[in-house]
């Protein structure tokens, strides 16, 4: 084996950021995040040799850490009820935005996509902010590539009905200020 | 004018560039004096662009250093331990499953039960659970994941049970032995089971308590202890697994 493609272990340590984000808008929770984070980067490390150099290293340890989620949240409703994600609110707005209406839209968009079903949101976080193909987003949610178009449609004609995002009859560009 | 009807997954996969060039174009040409159209383009399009927004800064957060810390420790053993059998090529039992020795429990677990507690609690190593009553379809769900599902994956095992399979290795008698969790709510137990007579033999059962979700680390410290006294190969890579749970059959 050579040492010019970085090792698994080196690569997670620069994917920090990406995992953690997309821990947190699976969990809605930066504690719990942080622990699932570890927790896949553990297995990642485990399982190292099961990754595919000539594969998405980011689609790999998303399907980890999904994994991992998915086992809590069966556990946790086994266990009985939660509080995490009551006491979670507008825990991923983004600090530091400047324009206040740009932060009110943000918080809109957020609390939104809290609102949508996990299935819808996983999918619209895999595609609109990891920016993974739909066959990628397939692969990380074990699901064929027909069920993701069809969830993420509805994801995002869920979330333009919760935020008034255009929803076909206007599409001014006050809508969307500072989006772009 | 004809207007051609495009549905949403289409219209979806044109706003995300992953719709085939033919029908693109087909859709660019609507476009031209469609506005319906447009304006149903227009949800697609917008709605990445809120959500990008809103999610990803997010990745500006500076990551916790704690996590960092651990993180890059892991790692640091890992590649490590990686060195060590690169090197001597030989099977070392600290590189086994090139698991990070200890360090999980710093942070998963600060006040991680200690082997002490582990041994307590489970009344120390079961050597084979033969004696015990089999439960029946339990047992052949069990046996039929591990004849045929590959290491790392999960299989729920009836309503509250979670199998997941750790590794797979041959000891030092050349038996296909397979490592694996039963993931249950409030504990967990680790099991090292080896095939013979066609059936997988259950050498080590070891039942801890789980905290916060996770597996303390001082049982996996004394599953490793198992794996050393059967002189445990190191774990088989993906193709040499299917091929011994193949052979095993």
């Amino acid at each position: 084996m050579t040492n010019e493609t970085p090792t698994v272990p080196q690569r997670l340590i620069a994917f920090l950021p990406n995992l953690r984000r997309f821990a947190i808008s699976l969990c809605h929770s930066r504690e719990l995040a942080d622990d699932l984070v570890q927790a896949a980067c553990e297995r990642a490390i485990i399982a190292a040799e099961s990754f595919a150099p000539d594969t998405r290293f980011d689609a790999w340890m998303f399907r980890i850490l999904r994994n991992l989620w998915i086992d809590h949240l069966r556990r946790v409703r086994t266990a009985g009820p939660q509080d995490e994600l009551e006491k979670a609110h507008d825990v991923s707005i983004p600090s530091g935005e400047a324009a206040a209406h740009a932060r009110m839209e943000l918080m809109e968009v957020t609390a939104a996509l809290q609102k949508l079903p996990d299935e819808q949101r996983e999918v619209l976080i895999l595609v609109c902010v990891e920016e993974l193909s739909y066959r990628d987003a397939a692969e990380v949610l074990s699901i064929p590539i027909g069920t993701v178009m069809s969830r993420l449609a509805r994801a995002r004609k869920n979330l333009a009905e919760l935020t008034g995002i255009s929803l076909g009859e206007k599409r001014s560009s006050d809508t969307k200020g500072g989006v772009a | 004018m004809n207007i051609e009807h495009f549905d949403d997954e289409t219209l979806m996969a044109f706003a995300d560039g992953e719709l085939d060039d033919v029908t693109s174009l087909r859709v660019e040409a609507a476009l031209e004096h469609d506005e319906v159209l447009a304006a149903r383009l227009a949800v697609f399009l917008d709605t990445r662009l809120a959500v990008a927004s809103a999610v990803k800064p997010l990745i500006d957060e500076p990551v916790p250093e704690a996590l960092a810390a651990s993180v890059r420790r892991m790692a640091q053993d890992a590649e490590a331990s990686k060195a060590i059998t690169d090197e001597k090529n030989v099977l070392a039992f600290s590189a086994h499953k090139k698991r990070p020795q200890g360090e999980r429990s710093q942070w998963l677990m600060p006040i991680a039960a200690s082997i002490l507690a582990v041994v307590t609690g489970v009344g120390g190593f079961m050597a084979g659970r033969s004696g015990e009553q089999p439960r029946g379809a339990f047992e052949t769900a069990l046996s039929t994941a591990l004849d045929a599902q590959p290491s790392g994956s999960e299989v729920a095992l009836g309503n509250t049970e979670t199998l997941h399979i750790v590794a797979t290795f041959l000891d030092g008698r050349g038996d296909l032995c397979r490592e694996y969790d039963l993931r249950r709510a409030e504990e967990n137990t680790t099991t090292v089971a080896c095939r013979a007579n066609g059936a997988w033999v259950t050498r080590l059962a070891l039942t801890s308590p789980r905290v916060e979700g996770y597996v303390p680390a001082s049982s996996q410290d004394m599953v490793d202890a198992y794996l050393t006294s059967i002189d445990a190969g190191e774990p088989l890579a993906s193709d040499a697994e299917k091929n011994a749970l193949a052979k095993a059959e």
